[in-house]
């Protein structure tokens, strides 16, 4: 087989023809190329997933978030208002804000002093007058940090874009929304993020997302000590292939097929309480619903492209061999190069939640996933271990097969589930139909050059409707 | 859970006190344990109620007056937990594990102090984990300052509480598949 050099452009066009029919090049996950494509092509211009509004409730909390190597300030204003911000003092470059969380009125910079309003405006430059002619020489109004070039939310999800004219984060969701939804929002308060758990690995970061995006084919073989040990009863070979895989936009993930029952005794049985369940059946649309009532499918790991993974699981947590108690997590894959991603794991849970049940629902979290979490750990085994092997020469020449689900000439073996009541496409069985679609879109990106970039120009000043959101008296 | 206690006004008996001598021995004996996976021998250790935890660790500025999570730990770990865990160790798949790592927790500082039971002594170490796996990955540490309560029952000394404050906030390590 042919051996592929992403800087030719015709080797590159090649290889992701490949990819988009499910022949994956083994080295695409550790390939320095295709890395340094992925950060330009990938991660600059697509809604990366960098903290929840409950993790910064009041003025002046804040969080620090990184995209690639760019770090930014997630910081509520004293307005309410929540902002990204580049953190990189605008004067000689030092980072102003050093730790990862906080509450702060002001970001000083410890070099020079500069220091910023939590709205990202510069406020004290000191000896303004002397070094820089005060106003008229240097125009301190109106500058602030660099903003992230877009940022939007939905569900409370702050997401940033490295493109500052993106599509609007609603419309990029399209209709990925629906199941963002029945994760992020069980009640019209939606969820509280607790974490996250921040942990390296020596793995490329597209395995994680393809796995949580479709992979319900590993759950039998690498997590089958979950359940010999009574942790987890569902993964079972046959039941879990019952489940439908559904792909939606921009996003897919895999369910659970649940025994046969109503809409409550369906959420009963993974563990939800009556007040929970009925606040869901509030809040869901009716399709939202029907997808438990009807299709009998529960969310489980999902995928939001590139980098935001979901899981939703329901572990016995205690000695009660009767009771299961359901969890979610978010996380992020944050590459850090070919072959190192760090992992931001948190804990999710619906913000109207009992209190035992938040404490119960934390406890499986810990259990099955973040650093020490029990499914958690096999699969890292296995992605650490597929990303050394990817790095040498004998993995240019094999095709990985992502054929799941198709024959050979392409064509799926089962039709999609008819009268699925969630949005995309669903189907159910063994398939790697999600992995595809995901690597199809990587794919799409890649070949599309980025088109050139601006800079921003220190001292100049700015308008009043330049300068953004927030912008108040200046003193 | 053990009763608080106060970290700052805790002063530690001279070496040669008994009291320390067997909280040394308790800790070199457990990380001998740890050291070989002998997890069931382990857990038969710990006390019915123990209380095992290693919170997140985040850099926060001096006047913030926290270095934790508020909300987040790497473990927190009641006995079913820890047994669930260890006995996931004893089936024939826990693939993260097996071929196993090479570990060697490395114990030293420490330092014991009196509580108000007499029955229980506060025990404070550092412990540095290497852990080495295969042929391919560079090895992985863990360093961590650890706070214990041990309790004397009929049984002989047994671990109440620990809490494990890691000294990274981002570990370098695939997973915790261990214990520390």
């Amino acid at each position: 087989m042919a051996v592929h050099h992403a800087d030719n452009p015709a080797d590159l066009s090649e290889l992701l023809a490949q990819v988009r029919q499910g022949f994956v090049p083994a080295h695409v996950y550790n390939d320095e190329e295709i890395f340094s494509l992925e950060k330009e092509r990938i991660f600059g211009r697509s809604w990366i997933f960098v903290a929840h509004e409950s993790e910064i409730p009041s003025p002046g909390d804040y969080v620090v978030r990184r995209v690639l190597q760019d770090s930014f300030i997630v910081a509520r204003g004293e307005d309410g208002v929540v902002r990204a911000m580049f953190n990189m003092c605008l004067h000689r470059g030092m980072q102003v804000c050093r730790a990862e969380m906080g509450n702060a009125s002001h970001f000083r910079c410890p070099y020079h002093g500069w220091s910023y309003r939590n709205d990202g405006r510069l406020f004290g430059l000191p000896f303004h007058v002397e070094g820089y002619g005060g106003e008229e020489g240097f125009a301190r109004h109106g500058q602030r940090l660099l903003p992230a070039p877009a940022l939007d939310t939905y569900n409370g999800l702050i997401f940033v874009n490295l493109d500052p004219s993106p599509v609007p984060l609603r419309t990029y969701l399209g209709d990925y929304a629906y199941y963002l939804d029945l994760y992020t929002r069980q009640s019209p308060e939606g969820i509280e993020l607790h974490g996250p758990q921040r942990w390296r690995i020596a793995a490329n970061w597209k395995i994680g997302a393809e796995n949580f995006a479709g992979d319900s084919y590993h759950t039998p073989q690498t997590h089958i000590s979950v359940v010999e040990i009574g942790l987890f009863r569902e993964p079972k070979a046959n039941k879990r292939k019952e489940g439908a895989l559904y792909w939606a936009d921009v996003g897919g993930g895999t369910t659970y097929k649940l025994p046969s029952g109503t809409f409550e005794e369906r959420l009963a049985y993974v563990g939800y309480p009556p007040e929970m369940v009925e606040r869901m059946r509030r809040t869901w649309s009716e399709r939202q619903r029907q997808m438990v009532s009807e299709d009998g499918f529960m969310v489980s790991a999902s995928t939001l492209f590139p980098n935001l993974s979901l899981v939703h699981n329901w572990p016995r947590v205690t000695a009660d061999e009767d009771r299961v108690y359901p969890f979610i997590s978010l996380r992020t894959w944050q590459p850090i190069s070919a072959s190192e991603t760090e992992v931001h794991s948190w804990f999710a849970v619906d913000v109207n939640a009992p209190q035992e049940f938040k404490e119960r629902s934390y406890k499986a979290y810990l259990m099955c996933f973040g650093s020490s979490g029990m499914f958690e750990q096999d699969d890292v085994e296995n992605w650490v271990s597929i990303t050394a092997t990817a790095g040498g020469a004998m993995a240019r020449r094999l095709l990985l097969n992502s054929r799941m689900g198709l024959d050979a000439a392409g064509k799926p073996l089962h039709p999609p589930v008819a009268g699925y009541h969630g949005t995309g496409t669903a189907y159910v069985g063994y398939g790697e139909y999600n992995q595809r679609a995901l690597l199809s879109r990587w794919a799409d990106l890649l070949e599309r050059p980025m088109p050139g970039m601006s800079r921003t120009t220190l001292g100049r000043r700015v308008a009043a409707d330049e300068a953004g959101q927030g912008e108040g008296e200046d003193s | 859970m053990s009763a608080q206690v106060d970290r700052r006004q805790m002063p530690s008996l001279p070496f040669d006190d008994p009291r320390h001598l067997v909280a040394s021995r308790f800790l070199v004996d457990e990380a001998y344990l740890l050291d070989r996976q002998r997890y069931e021998e382990w857990l038969s250790l710990l006390t019915d109620d123990v209380w095992y935890r290693m919170p997140v660790r985040v850099s926060t500025g001096r006047a913030s007056g926290f270095d934790t999570s508020p909300g987040m730990d790497h473990f927190a770990e009641d006995r079913y937990m820890l047994e669930r865990r260890v006995r996931r160790f004893l089936t024939e798949h826990a693939w993260t594990e097996d071929p196993p790592s090479r570990l060697r927790h490395h114990v030293t500082n420490i330092r014991t102090s009196p509580m108000q039971a007499d029955d229980e002594l506060f025990v404070e170490s550092a412990v540095l984990l290497f852990r080495s796996r295969g042929d391919v990955q560079p090895p992985a540490f863990l360093s961590a300052g650890r706070e214990d309560v041990l309790r004397r029952t009929d049984g002989g000394w047994r671990l109440a509480r620990r809490e494990v404050f890691v000294d990274e906030s981002v570990l370098r390590m695939q997973n915790l598949a261990v214990f520390l």
